[in-house]
């Protein structure tokens, strides 16, 4: 029985809307179930993917809230914590870039906000179609233009990310977006109603009606209607944003502010409505108060409104005329709309007359939907690949990996990230694995920050894959120096309901749990985005599942960066590598083949590499760690070589591996690796490290002066080139691909 | 010798999406610095193209075609308003 | 001996720059919001970056026009040192303080990189302790940042000693490849006739500690040490640094 409001259908089921009449006992009305179709959409409720989620540890001594509300709250000691959190904006990018990800960015930047935080640093992680594709190149300059544009006039730095190309992306594009924030232990403000008696204020912008059903839309498949689904993309503010920023973080010190939710999906439905459920009260609303935009707007958009730049505070009533005086100060428009009860219900009322009414716990508690998990049979097909020949000429096959896009430089993307505002950032993107923020409150504190997901790994082994994820991340933090303390994920998969895209979201799941568990990791917040998929031929994307790893480091003489330092520094390979090639650049760019054996996720490995590279950075023993990722140890050494202009000699034979062909030893993804570079006097500390924590580790060669990166095996030269002519390739890729001048 | 036509091509947000650009300007600027007369601000980009067509009606459906094909503006957010304005003497 | 630095709704570098001041340097240094701006408290104001009113028509018109731009014109007039970094050197040229107009960069993108400065005169109350010629390593991080004037603008520039800095190559030379947004003969800021009043797109504060640098120095500390040594010794004829 489909309820139709103008255009609109709802969107819940049947079963779901014979649940909504049960627990209300009468038929809603259409405000009602306008509420209840956003609240229980995927989107909102989460309602496929909880009991998955359930499997993710989230507890550890250092956190302080952790997944349920806005953003993840984690100690970094001296009274002080992180917060952050990753949200996706895939469906609206998708059909516009630029404002897509620039409201992607805007809501993010509110969740960390919320929570009381100053937030200190954005990141990105971005999937788009083959660079081939003109669709791809165009999102692609967008999307990036659209972070760029906001982030920068908010003044908050991108200081991180990543960006792979793949034509399982072609079109849904993945826009992931993080954002880091500080706060003292007292200011963190959570995001609930608790007093009856206190006061509701929403501050910002006005009241539209962008983005009705934006919150189903991302639940949907793309369609060539989309196009034309003119309310999906809402055009951000981000002066408003700024100004609402500094506003909130003043408004916060006054100590009066009780409770603080921003407006994202689901508006102010969602906002009230969680709000209350979580304290356990009930809340009256007057929508006659609300700023509108628009004219003749009724209560069901208004409801469902989510025009951007909105944020719900709760007040103490004693400090209401301090926290808006302070509104005022800044010329942030704000209305009073509501109150907090002890009646336990959600009355929405206009000019008096109520138009909703029920428990808040009823919206925030969607069914949870147990779906069914089916292997796909490609796992296996692809498994069994057989094994493409070795190139001639390694050296050629090292230029083309270079200049391959997921490996090839960024810089086109950071040049235009202003990831320099706010004085904390000491490692820059591309100077190291992770970017580095000096905490500037407590002296001698940083914050290192990655985001990481290798699609195609995961594509062949969802469980592995993910779980080399979380290792991943862990080690680009590890490498510069910083102690790993929490993660978020961001998981980005088709459509749920087809059991082969979730049997790719469980395992995925399993797998980034398994290693959280085992490194000591907690997950303190994410986000799912379903239904990444083409409806018109049912290619779902690569199953992508971003973990961001947050680090703490107390002693910032010991911040590493990857680039080779001194002539004569002795180089080390940690960690064995096998011949696990499936999902490499090395077969996706080289040999175009999509198939093969995927890298293994081991933890006691990871553990072992992991502790020994941490240890041996904090002893003062390393001049430069790089962790080995895509495009293998050539491509790691090659990247230190170029950032560092120096170049090295290495005796392949001496690497920590059993007997394999040479193009496997050099550009197979094995996990749980690094090339450490340390002075000739340390070298031996650094392995005796290695030897105590249980990782193979071996001097592989030096750093040499001069211009010629040289690998040999067997006194042979394999690859034998000028790093200049590497860092030439390395570098042409994406700025001739976009037509960049400069 | 086909006539050449001024051709002039506005691109703005669509009139229910914000322009944070021409609210801000007309708040802080305009009405801040006295004229509290002007009651609205939108802002757009504007492209000023000389045509070569057979007539007024060619020349603005080939620009039509061409803004819409080369995505010079997005028709998710945007309304594209095209006049013809003549021809260059 | 106190300084303002300026916030408007928009201005993202005043903690920055304030920071640098206060923390690094131990200058006395209020943060003051525009509307609340008393010129008789300060002896020099800092127009900060950042994106005043989000940039909107052009970078710095908006703020340009705001009440506190007169006081400032006024602490100008009497002598008093007046720095704009970035935007605030947007502002500083929109509201008339100093000459030229900036314009969107050449490549038509944002861009956020370190750049090689020189110094091309010591007479202003910002680069009394830098001597002429000396280099200097800063970022910049802006969309417009390209300085343009007409030739009758640039000659007065030129005979007046009026550009303070230039981007140029580790050599000390002003070639196209060390200019990141076009800016007509590599200028990268400038400064009034009397000299107090100064321009610059490059983020001092960002360079001021060593740690934030990739040359591993702290150049921009230069800069705001050469305000202090001018408010120490106060006011001398013609701007000369005083003894």
């Amino acid at each position: 029985m489909p309820v139709t409001k103008a255009s609109l259908t709802i969107d819940l089921t049947s079963e779901e809307m014979r649940r909504v009449i049960r627990k209300l006992g009468r038929h809603p009305n259409t405000v009602e179930w306008g509420m209840f179709d956003i609240m229980w959409s995927e989107h909102c409720s989460y309602k496929s993917s909880r009991p998955v989620l359930k499997l993710l540890p989230t507890k550890s001594p250092r956190v302080i809230v952790g997944p349920g509300q806005d953003a993840g709250v984690v100690d970094i000691g001296d009274g002080y914590a992180v917060v952050f959190k990753i949200e996706s904006h895939n469906h609206p990018s998708a059909i516009e870039p630029y404002n897509g990800a620039a409201t992607g960015i805007g809501g993010i930047i509110r969740d960390i906000l919320c929570m009381g935080a100053r937030p200190i640093a954005l990141l990105d992680s971005l999937r788009f179609g083959s660079m081939k594709s003109g669709h791809s190149r165009w999102l692609f300059q967008y999307v990036v233009k659209g972070i760029a544009d906001y982030g920068n006039c908010c003044g908050i730095p991108t200081v991180a990310g990543d960006v792979e190309f793949d034509d399982s992306f072609e079109t849904n594009c993945l826009v992931n977006v993080v954002c880091v924030g500080t706060a003292k232990h007292e200011d963190v403000t959570p995001s609930e109603m608790r007093r009856p008696g206190d006061w509701l204020v929403l501050v910002g912008g006005s009241t539209g009606r962008d983005g009705i059903h934006g919150v189903t839309f991302a639940s949907k498949a793309l369609t060539e209607k989309s196009e034309e689904d003119r309310p999906a993309v809402q055009i951000g503010d981000p002066f408003l944003k700024k100004v609402v920023i500094e506003a909130t973080l003043e408004v916060i010190r006054t100590g009066y502010v009780r409770g603080l939710k921003d407006l994202g999906g689901g508006g102010l439905t969602c906002a009230s409505s969680e709000m209350a459920a979580r304290g356990g009260v009930g809340a009256e609303l007057w929508l006659e108060k609300l700023r509108l935009r628009e004219d003749g707007m009724d209560p069901f958009e208004i409801m469902l409104s989510e025009s951007q730049e909105r944020m719900l505070f709760v007040v103490n009533p004693k400090g209401l005329d301090k926290v808006l005086k302070t509104f005022d100060k800044y010329d942030l428009p704000y209305s009073v709309i509501g109150k907090v009860t002890s009646t336990g219900e959600l009355v929405i009322k206009r000019n008096g007359k109520i138009v909703a009414h029920m428990k808040p716990e009823f919206l925030a508690d969607a069914p949870v939907i147990f779906r069914k998990g089916k292997k796909p049979t490609y796992i296996i097909k692809l498994k069994k690949m057989p094994k493409p020949p070795m190139p001639r000429n390694l050296t050629d096959t090292l230029y083309s990996l270079l200049a391959a896009p997921n490996i090839a430089s960024k810089e086109w993307v950071y040049r235009q990230y202003d990831h320099e505002v706010g004085v904390r950032t000491i490692l820059k993107p591309g100077d190291s694995d992770a970017a580095v923020l000096r905490v500037l409150e407590v002296p001698n504190k940083a914050i290192a920050m990655k985001a990481d997901c290798n699609s195609r790994h995961c594509y062949l082994d969802p469980y592995n894959g993910h779980a080399g994820a979380v290792a991943e991340a862990v080690r680009n933090v590890v490498a510069v120096g910083a102690e790993p303390i929490a993660m978020v994920n961001g998981c980005n998969f088709g459509n749920p309901e087809k059991p082969d895209v979730f049997w790719q979201f469980r395992e995925a799941v399993r797998g980034m749990a398994d290693m959280c568990k085992a490194l000591g990791i907690p997950c303190v917040g994410g986000n799912v985005s379903f239904y990444n998929e083409d409806e018109r031929t049912g290619k779902a994307v690569k199953p992508t599942a971003i973990v961001v790893m947050v680090g703490l480091i107390e002693n910032l003489d010991r911040v590493t960066t990857l680039s080779l330092k001194e002539v004569n520094d002795v180089i080390i390979a940690l960690g064995k590598t096998y011949p696990e090639l499936g999902g490499s650049e090395y077969y996706c760019e080289i040999h175009k083949v999509e198939g093969g054996k995927a890298p293994k996720a081991d933890p006691k490995r990871e553990k072992a590499s992991i502790n020994t590279v941490l240890q041996s950075i904090r002893a003062g023993y390393v001049t430069a760690a790089h962790d080995c990722s895509k495009g293998g140890i050539a491509v790691a050494l090659a990247l230190m070589a170029i950032k560092g202009g120096l170049g090295v000699e290495v005796d392949l034979e001496k690497m920590p591996a059993n007997k394999m062909r040479l193009d496997e030893l050099l550009f197979s993804e094995s996990y749980a690796r690094f090339i450490v570079t340390a002075r000739r006097e340390d070298a031996n500390q650094i392995l005796q490290l290695a030897k105590k924590n249980g990782t193979p580790a071996s001097e592989i060669g030096t750093v040499t002066t001069g211009d010629q990166f040289l690998l040999t095996s067997r006194r042979n030269p394999i690859i034998n080139c000028s790093v200049k002519k590497m860092g030439e390739f390395w570098s042409q890729t994406i700025p001739v691909m976009m037509g960049a001048c400069q | 010798m086909m006539p050449m036509y001024l051709v002039e091509v506005v691109i703005e947000n669509k009139p229910a999406a914000r322009d944070p650009e021409g609210e801000t300007i007309g708040r802080d600027l305009i009405n801040k610095g006295g004229y509290e007369m002007v009651k609205g601000v939108r802002t757009g980009k504007y492209l000023r193209l000389k045509v070569e067509a057979k007539s007024e009606q060619q020349a603005k459906d080939l620009i039509f075609k061409m803004c819409n094909e080369l995505r010079i503006y997005n028709p998710v957010v945007h309304t594209c308003t095209i006049q013809v304005k003549g021809t260059e003497k | 001996m106190k300084v303002a630095v300026i916030q408007f709704p928009g201005s993202n570098c005043d903690l920055d720059t304030s920071y640098v001041l206060r923390r690094v340097l131990g200058v006395e240094a209020d943060l003051v919001w525009y509307k609340y701006f008393d010129r008789s408290e300060y002896d020099a104001v800092i127009l900060p970056g950042g994106f005043s009113y989000g940039d909107y028509l052009r970078s710095g018109t908006i703020a340009a026009h705001t009440p506190c731009m007169k006081h400032i014109q006024e602490m100008a007039d009497e002598g008093k040192p007046v720095l704009g970094i970035c935007n605030g050197f947007q502002i500083l040229v929109e509201a008339g303080l100093l000459p030229g107009a900036l314009l969107q960069n050449s490549c038509l993108t944002f861009v956020c990189k370190w750049v090689t400065l020189r110094v091309e005169t010591s007479r202003t109350s910002f680069t009394s302790l830098i001597p002429s010629g000396r280099i200097l390593h800063m970022p910049v991080a802006h969309h417009e940042g390209r300085y343009v004037n007409d030739e009758k603008g640039l000659l007065e520039l030129y005979a007046n000693e009026q550009v303070v800095f230039r981007y140029v190559n580790e050599k000390g030379e002003p070639k196209p490849e060390s200019n990141p947004n076009g800016s007509v003969d590599n200028i990268a800021g400038i400064c009034n006739l009397e000299g107090n009043v100064v321009g610059l797109m490059p983020h001092p504060e960002r360079a001021s500690e060593k740690i934030l640098s990739p040359y591993r120095k702290n150049d921009g500390l230069l800069i705001f040490k050469s305000l202090l040594e001018f408010l120490k010794c106060g006011m001398s004829e013609g701007g000369a640094r005083c003894q």
